[in-house]
């Protein structure tokens, strides 16, 4: 088949297949089947994801000509990540559809979910497949516009279910609870300051580098014609676009607000799309910049330094505020930025420890995409099947829901790292990785790693206990049905299995294998030691999930250490300190320049004096064309005398 | 007699003759402009194969030009037809040619038809209208082959005060006949009070050919003096800019708005004459130049036929609106971004602020524009024109092949002087 038509049906099927359910919004009938067809869209880019990883050649870059005057096409290329990534987004993106079905049934505007859900899924795959810089903006822009459609698709905020935080919890002048269309809000806002930065950092790499393809561009170079400062600016740009995308701190609120979007949006917003988006880039930025190799380029250290440590405070932060967390989806929420916070870790580690630091990061993307996206969407099941979002749910609720239960067991256990389930390897290799920066950075990182996984896999499994064996009796219980919904997440949750294998049998993961090994040197390794450290936290969880004690310390979390303040008070108060300024000092002359005096003058005297000359007389016409003609001609004249 | 040229003579054979019967078959004068007008274009296509996306635009420009007449009955209906037909031969042409008296007998070739299509209205002659038109076209016409003949002189004779001054003959002749201010006087009164579909074509077809043969004529002739001289055109240029858009900005019948609508445009189009002094990156302004002309046909051709009409298919009419405001991936943006980008190169950058200026300003009128005219849909003859210039623009969704054309058009601008 032809490469140019297979690339086309992957990026443009799920969108085409979602036109015609926008277009029959109107009618109840239509929109009750056509989701169907968008879901079918999505399955056609799974079939051509696939034809690439399996067929298509590795490393090959493919070229089609949009604006190639000004350096602007479109290229895309196959190598190791964006094949493996392309499989992940798209076979993610597909389970969650099929669950779609059946968990969107009934909802009041199924057009606008479809369309914006598909729209998600091809504008990633634009982003994952992309080489050159301008175009994998348009599918970041992509993912930000869908993102707000799909955050904010309760628009009308009036189910309780669908907010975030307790109703009424009041800290200080804030009311720490968010409705679908704040929420929405929140994240665009947050988006929109980080990809403006960005935008600039790649005009500048437009102008600074003869192509902005990334796996052409000669990073080197580049570096050292901007010097360290501009490298840093550079970087610190690009940085913004990121972090704000992948939610590290500071800019971590929005997606915590997220979840007010229907469950499939947070699984995909989590596993393959919008915050693994920030994480992918810089994975496959640092990928072709390779920075081990850069290191005479100064000011690069730094950057990697910030990048290593903003990633591991978001772990830490994230599992921490994790901990505290007593809903379903804000708990999920929380320890994804924690352990995307630690694929920009492992990834930054790279200066250091080299390729492999990046293949970690990327495999870790790829581990928590599936154990988290199935995760999420049985928590979708249980908000369903209990009317509550918060945790709840005893051993007699998990046994009638024996499906979710398992689906929970296997994708906790298999994430967090307890040997020898599929993460336990990649976190091996990531344990090596911090190990290997003690010369150049000290321990931090890897107490920072090891803290961090501790109390990941503590409130992973308090996850597990609060919705199954320990948790409230549910007031209100549905548990029949659901069946495309069970299909979904035991699907998400049967490729972990696959991961495993992969990690075993592929050539580039035998590393992790050989970090993964019980004794070295005749002592027991440090990997397994974190492993069981892990495994130890888990069951202590499992057996006592809240510790009453601590509870002012789990408020202290639950409220995110106060971070809402950063978006929701302090950046207000700029703002508003900002147009109070305005208001007081600069209004009259804004005022006068654009609204009554100088703007609006300068109009209505220009367009005065065009429609005055318009009498319609001959005569006076050819006065002044006449007039104008010598009075120029006389001009030129004196002047090229002159 | 080389085939494609004699292919070119039967053209002209078939329309006149198909005009001259008109009186009898009217049909006739329509079909037989068709059949020359295809016959031109295939002439054109055999001699010079780099022409064929030019031809193809001028070739559809043509035919929807001729379709809109039909719905007009004139009293001269046929010939209209015929003097339509021999426009778009000459604008088909004109590339083709590197003798100056063929190049400058085009110039009045496509500048006359307009005097009597200006003129047409259903039963009847618009008199004043015509004569309004004529006394500005005449002057423009000497204006403009004094200022071609006497730049041409300088190039052998080189004489600085005359090509000064035959440098700003040929602007401000140019400048009178396609209406760029301050010498647009004409266009606000001609653009109300003739018949929208002979405008249509007035502010469509005929805008190609001045400006192709300005541009050629003067980077044949450019010298050292041209740095400084361009600095000329371009404030003419940033003048028909303001002029225009402030001029529809507040206006309120249509066509009037269209009129100043034109003023702005072909301030844009003036602004590419700078480049001539940057010749290594000429090729960027003349795929902005042709885009822009290209574009600004296709709206002005659906915003008449809507006028005339009463309205056209709401979409329609948005979708030319955003051409005209320049927005991807329509025409109009890709007629914008590369002259903004040769102007660049130019480093005429206070010009390139001005005019994403005028841009910002020209938003509103054109979207007042697009929602008085726009309908709903009915099977029309004015709504096909509208989807079919729609469509046209449209095709430019991807410009890379119309720019590699006129990437090998602009190494053969040069005339032989």
């Amino acid at each position: 088949m032809n490469e140019w038509l297979v690339f086309l049906l992957l990026f443009l099927a799920p969108v085409v297949s979602s036109i015609p359910i926008v277009l029959a919004y109107k009618s109840k009938e239509w929109t009750e089947k056509l989701p169907y067809l968008s879901v079918f869209g999505i399955f056609v880019s799974v079939v051509m994801s696939l034809y690439v990883f399996f067929v298509l050649p590795e490393n090959q870059q493919y070229t089609y000509a949009w604006i190639p005057e000004f350096g602007i096409n479109i290229v895309l290329i196959t190598d190791y990540l964006s094949r493996y990534m392309g499989v992940i987004t798209a076979v993610i993106a597909f389970f969650i559809a099929v669950y779609g079905l059946d968990y969107m049934k009934g909802d009041y505007r199924p057009s606008w979910y479809w369309f914006f859900f598909n729209l998600f899924t091809a504008s990633m795959l634009v982003v994952v497949y992309s080489d050159n810089l301008f175009l994998l903006f348009v599918g970041w822009e992509g993912l930000g516009a869908a993102s707000w459609g799909l955050i904010g698709h309760w628009f009308r905020d009036d189910d309780n279910i669908t907010y975030v935080g307790k109703e009424g919890r009041k800290v200080g002048p804030l009311e720490l609870s968010w409705p679908p269309s704040f929420g929405g809000w929140r994240a665009i806002s947050t988006i929109r300051f980080g990809d403006v930065p960005m935008f600039l950092a790649v005009a500048a790499i437009w102008v600074l580098s003869p192509t902005l393809n990334i796996s052409e561009i000669e990073w080197g170079t580049l570096f050292e014609t901007i010097g360290a400062a501009g490298t840093i600016i550079l970087f610190l740009c690009l940085l913004m676009g990121l972090f704000t995308k992948s939610a590290q701190v500071p800019f971590s609120e929005w997606l915590m607000t997220a979840m007010t979007g229907p469950t499939t949006v947070s699984a995909l917003l989590h596993s393959a799309t919008m915050v693994a988006a920030g994480a992918f880039v810089f994975i496959k930025l640092t990928w072709y910049i390779e920075p081990w190799t850069l290191h005479g380029v100064h000011g690069l250290e730094y950057i990697y330094l910030l990048v290593l440590f903003i990633g591991l405070l978001s772990g830490l932060y994230g599992a921490l505020a994790g901990s505290g967390m007593l809903e379903r989806k804000v708990l999920l929420a929380a320890s994804t930025m924690s352990s995307i916070g630690l694929m920009f870790a492992s990834a930054a580690a790279s200066f250091w420890a080299g390729h492999l630091a990046v293949l970690v990061a990327f495999w870790y993307m790829a581990v928590h995409a599936f154990a988290k996206a199935s995760l999420f969407l049985v928590s979708g099941h249980l908000i369903h099947a209990t009317h509550s979002r918060f945790l709840s749910g005893g051993l007699e609720f998990g046994k009638k829901m024996m499906t979710p239960f398992i689906v929970t067991i296997v994708a906790t256990t298999f994430l967090v790292g307890i040997p020898p389930l599929t993460a336990y390897w990649v976190k091996s290799a990531m344990d090596e990785v911090m190990e290997h920066l003690f010369h150049e950075v000290g321990f931090l990182p890897l107490i920072l790693l090891v803290l961090t996984s501790v109390v990941y896999s503590g409130i992973m499994a308090k996850f597990l206990t609060l919705n199954f064996i320990k948790g409230e009796k549910p007031h209100h219980e549905h548990t029949e049905g659901g069946g495309l919904m069970k299909l979904g997440y035991a699907l998400m949750v049967s490729v972990l299995f696959l991961l495993l294998y992969l990690i075993f049998t592929s050539e580039e993961t035998h590393e992790f294998v050989a970090a993964g090994a019980l004794v070295k040197h005749g002592t027991i390794t440090l990997s397994f030691t974190v492993g069981i450290l892990a495994f130890l936290a888990y069951i202590f969880a499992l057996y006592k999930p809240q510790i009453s004690a601590l509870t002012k310390l789990g408020t202290f979390f639950s409220d995110r250490m106060y971070l809402p303040f950063v978006n929701d008070y302090i950046m207000p108060k700029i703002g508003f300190f900002v147009s109070h300024l305005v208001q007081d000092y600069g209004n009259r002359g804004i005022d006068g320049l654009f609204n009554t005096m100088v703007v609006p003058g300068l109009f209505g005297g220009i367009s005065r004096g065009i429609r005055s000359i318009q009498t319609g007389y001959l005569s006076r016409y050819v006065n002044i064309v006449l007039g104008l003609v010598m009075f120029i001609l006389i001009i030129a004249v004196v002047g090229a005398w002159l | 007699m080389e085939l494609p040229m004699l292919i070119m003579v039967g053209a002209l054979l078939i329309l006149t003759l198909c005009s001259i019967f008109s009186f009898k078959y009217r049909d006739l004068g329509f079909y037989g402009a068709i059949v020359a007008i295809i016959l031109a274009s295939s002439s054109i296509t055999l001699s010079a194969p780099h022409l064929i996306y030019y031809t193809a635009f001028v070739f559809a420009i043509g035919i929807i030009n001729l379709a809109s007449l039909k719905v007009i009955k004139s009293v001269i209906q046929g010939v209209d037809y015929g003097l339509v037909g021999l426009m778009v031969l000459v604008t088909l042409y004109i590339f083709t040619t590197q003798n100056l008296a063929m190049i400058l007998a085009a110039f009045v070739l496509v500048s006359v038809p307009t005097y009597i299509l200006v003129m047409v209205r259903e039963g009847g002659a618009n008199v004043e209208v015509g004569i309004k038109y004529i006394t500005f076209m005449v002057l423009a016409t000497v204006l403009f082959l004094i200022g071609a003949i006497t730049l041409a002189y300088t190039k052998n004779a080189f004489n600085g005060l005359l090509y000064i001054l035959g440098y700003v003959m040929l602007v401000l002749g140019l400048s009178i006949e396609v209406g760029v201010a301050p010498l647009h006087e004409w266009v606000p009164d001609v653009f109300t009070s003739a018949d929208p579909i002979p405008m249509s074509i007035i502010a469509s077809l005929a805008k190609i050919v001045p400006f192709i043969i300005a541009l050629r004529i003067l980077i044949s002739t450019s010298n050292s003096l041209t740095v400084s001289i361009t600095l000329f055109t371009a404030v003419l240029a940033a003048i028909s800019m303001f002029t225009g858009n402030i001029g529809a900005l507040t206006s309120k019948e249509h066509a009037r708005i269209l009129a100043y609508s034109t003023v702005a445009n072909m301030g844009y189009v003036l602004a590419c004459a700078v480049v001539i002094i940057k010749p290594e990156f000429f090729y960027f302004a003349l795929t902005g130049a042709l885009l822009m002309l290209f574009a600004n046909a296709m709206g002005k051709i659906g915003f008449f036929n809507a006028i005339k009409g009463e309205g056209a298919f709401s979409p329609t009419m948005y979708l030319l609106a955003f051409s005209f405001i320049g927005l991807p991936p329509l025409m109009g943006f890709w007629g914008k971004l590369f002259i903004l980008f040769s102007l660049v190169k130019a480093e005429y950058i206070w010009l390139v602020a001005l005019m994403v200026l005028n841009s910002a300003i020209s938003i509103p009128y054109y979207l007042r524009l697009a929602r008085e005219l726009g309908v709903g849909w009915k099977a029309n003859l004015t709504n096909f024109i509208c989807v079919a210039v729609v469509i046209i623009t449209l095709i430019t969704f991807l410009p890379d092949w119309f720019f590699r054309g006129m990437e090998v058009i602009a190494q053969a601008l040069s005339i032989a002087i």
